[in-house]
């Protein structure tokens, strides 16, 4: 799902780094969001909502709407799309309670 | 912390406003909830008619330089979550900064269009497809649907198909309560024509063109195909809509049915096409949650996108020293948010008694608002100058109104 | 729009449970947020909020200007107490 190439912006530095997001370990460009990292992966479920319990992904994109809340190394509501991916992060998919 | 300025919000009406204070000799605050400064510009991407490509992830670059080079303290990752007289801004980290004077400058939020199933993992707003195509350089999705035909959703359609996404349409919503005029295919071709003639981009030209034909205008609503019409590649419906978005754990097809001239479901059959993305364009509005948690006055103008906090022509709210710049005071581009933000910080620096000729710079930076707005080449709302009368009108009674209770 | 159609996404408030609040006499986003907690989520109604006055608008005839739409309070965003205090570790 990268764009590594593009007309205008030209090639894309590779800066890898390495997460893992439900037990699970995947790659990532330093610096992009948690959410763009999953994404590139063709990973779209992010949560499962505390209701009905149904799955949920990027939204917004740009924090307004908090639908990509995902648990950071343990702490919890961190939204995807604006926090950035680091080496080693430890990332999973919320469910349940919201605070 | 105190400082003579507090910024809230690091796209380009808070930098620019931010650079300007600061040269002027203030000391200056921005904060952004985002971990790098530039707001919506950096998604930025389209060709402008005289100088080329503008790539907005490098204008917010030279932004955060110049801020950083003039000792502008910039706090990202910060959410501000109340403003208390007077002016206490308040800090999710807990942390309280003081100030005489609050700019805000939150810029806008998208309207949404609900749809059936737009809930699942991969159906999103366009504007979040736009940044992770231009800025993560993500792909959004393999195949990609759009619901909603405005000016921002045919501009990322041509960013997605640069970058190699397959847009596989472009759809009016299905006409429901909340949709009238974004789904009947009259008004859309009305509203083209009226914001794409200085489109910077092929599609919104190509669109804007050929919906300012007197022959395609009266008839084109009609007589439309019912297959689309092929803009730069990609299909431009306006005789079908999509009333479904389906798929077990995410997105796996939507469901199209056709439309008539008025935009209503012609029968009940429908069809379906497979995609695993589909971004929903239905507008955009001021983000003015702050402004209003602190006491503005707020008007309501359809023209300008919706509630936008009263201000003056210094961008001044009803609240002493909190001040308004860029699409808070109602949607446009990135250059008027600029000269707006520049207005606002000459404003300040002149309340601060940091200029010497305060209400000449002022005149100045308030004509350049103007020309900005008069050379747009992306126009988001139809009627803007007459939102920004009326604004102006507004103020007027209300100075009026309350000199007069003084 | 279908009656099933999520309103709002954080609350998980179907169309038909808004048109109910509305008929049971809810005309303003307050009192349809007090009824259904639609525009009451985490996102404090900055996804569903413009799409519920223009649903009132509709079933009640009111322009929108003159529904009292607004009524955000302190805080705009949601706080934790960990990040108040300052606990929260800056990743
Ligand atoms: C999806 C989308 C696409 C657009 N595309 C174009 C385009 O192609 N060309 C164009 O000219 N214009 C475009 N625009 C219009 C765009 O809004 C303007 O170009 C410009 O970015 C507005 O500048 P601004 O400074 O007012 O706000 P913004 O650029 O939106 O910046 C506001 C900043 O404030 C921050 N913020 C808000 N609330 C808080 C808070 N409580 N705490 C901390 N930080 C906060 C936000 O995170 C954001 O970074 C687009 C707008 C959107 C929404
Ligand atoms: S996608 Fe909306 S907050 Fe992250
Ligand atoms: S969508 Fe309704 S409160 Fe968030």
């Amino acid at each position: 799902m990268r764009i590594t190439e593009h007309p205008v912006l030209g090639k894309l530095e590779k800066k890898p780094v390495t997460f893992s997001f439900n037990g699970k370990k995947y790659e990532a460009q330093a610096g992009e969001s948690i959410a763009a990292a999953l994404l590139a992966n063709d990973i779209r479920i992010l949560r499962y909502t505390e209701k009905h319990g149904t799955p949920r992904g990027i939204y917004c994109g740009i924090g307004h709407c908090y639908e990509c809340r995902v648990m950071v190394n343990g702490e919890r509501n961190f939204r995807a799309c604006i926090t950035p991916v680091k080496q080693d992060m430890q990332i999973l998919s919320q469910h349940g309670e919201i605070l | 912390m105190t400082y003579d300025l507090v910024v809230i919000g690091a796209g380009p009406a808070g930098m620019s406003a931010a650079i300007k204070a600061a040269k002027a000799g203030a000391h200056v605050a921005i904060i952004d909830e985002n971990p790098v400064s530039g707001g919506k510009l950096l998604g930025q991407l389209y060709h402008e008619p005289d100088s080329g490509w503008w790539v907005g992830r490098n204008i917010a670059r030279e932004m955060i330089a110049k801020a950083s080079s003039l000792g502008v303290a910039i706090f990202r990752k910060m959410e501000i979550w109340g403003i208390f007289p007077k002016w206490n801004i308040m800090l999710n980290n807990g942390e309280r900064l003081t100030t005489e004077h609050v700019l805000i400058a939150t810029g806008a939020a998208e309207k949404a269009i609900p749809v059936e199933g737009w809930t699942k993992p991969g159906v999103m707003a366009i504007g979040a497809a736009q940044t992770l195509t231009n800025f993560h350089r993500v792909k959004p999705g393999k195949k990609v649907v759009i619901i909603g035909v405005d000016p921002l959703s045919l501009s990322v359609a041509q960013e997605l198909k640069m970058a190699g996404v397959e847009v596989a349409g472009i759809y009016p919503p299905p006409a429901t309560e909340v949709s009238s005029d974004k789904s009947n295919p009259k008004q859309i071709i009305q509203g083209l024509s009226a914001m794409a003639h200085l489109a910077p981009n092929a599609l919104l030209k190509a669109a804007g063109k050929a919906a300012n034909h007197p022959t395609i205008k009266n008839i084109a609503a009609k007589c439309y195909p019912s297959f689309g019409v092929k803009v730069w590649g990609i299909p431009l419906h306006l005789r079908k809509t999509i009333t479904a978005i389906e798929g077990e754990k995410q997105v796996e097809q939507v469901r199209i049915t056709a439309i008539d001239g008025n935009g209503n479901q012609k029968n009940g059959r429908t069809k379906t096409m497979g995609v695993d993305c589909v971004c929903i364009s239905g507008g955009l509005y001021p983000l003015s949650e702050l402004a209003e948690a602190a006491g503005c006055d707020f008007v309501y103008i359809e023209e300008l996108g919706g509630h936008v906090p009263l201000h003056s022509p210094e961008l001044e709210t009803t609240k002493d020293g909190i001040y308004v710049a860029g699409n808070i005071t109602g949607i446009e581009g990135a250059k008027v948010a600029m000269a707006q933000g520049e207005l606002a910080g000459t404003a300040i620096s002149s309340r601060l008694g940091l200029l010497q000729k305060g209400s000449d710079a002022i005149s100045e930076a308030q004509v350049k608002v103007q020309d900005a707005r008069a050379n747009a080449v992306i126009t988001f709302q139809q009627h803007i100058e007459s939102g920004r009368e009326k604004l102006a009108q507004c103020w007027h009674t209300n100075v009026q109104t309350s000199s007069g209770k003084g | 729009m279908d009656k099933r159609t999520e309103i709002c996404r954080c609350e998980e408030v179907k169309l038909g449970e808004i048109l109910n609040a509305i008929n049971n006499g809810a005309k303003t986003s307050k009192a349809l947020k007090l009824a259904t907690r639609a525009g009451m989520g985490i996102c404090q109604g900055r996804t569903c909020q413009p799409v519920l006055e223009q649903i009132i608008s509709y079933y009640t005839n009111q322009n929108i200007q003159e529904t009292p739409g607004l009524s955000t309070n302190h805080p705009v965003r949601p706080l934790s107490l960990e990040e108040l205090a300052g606990n929260r570790k800056d990743l």
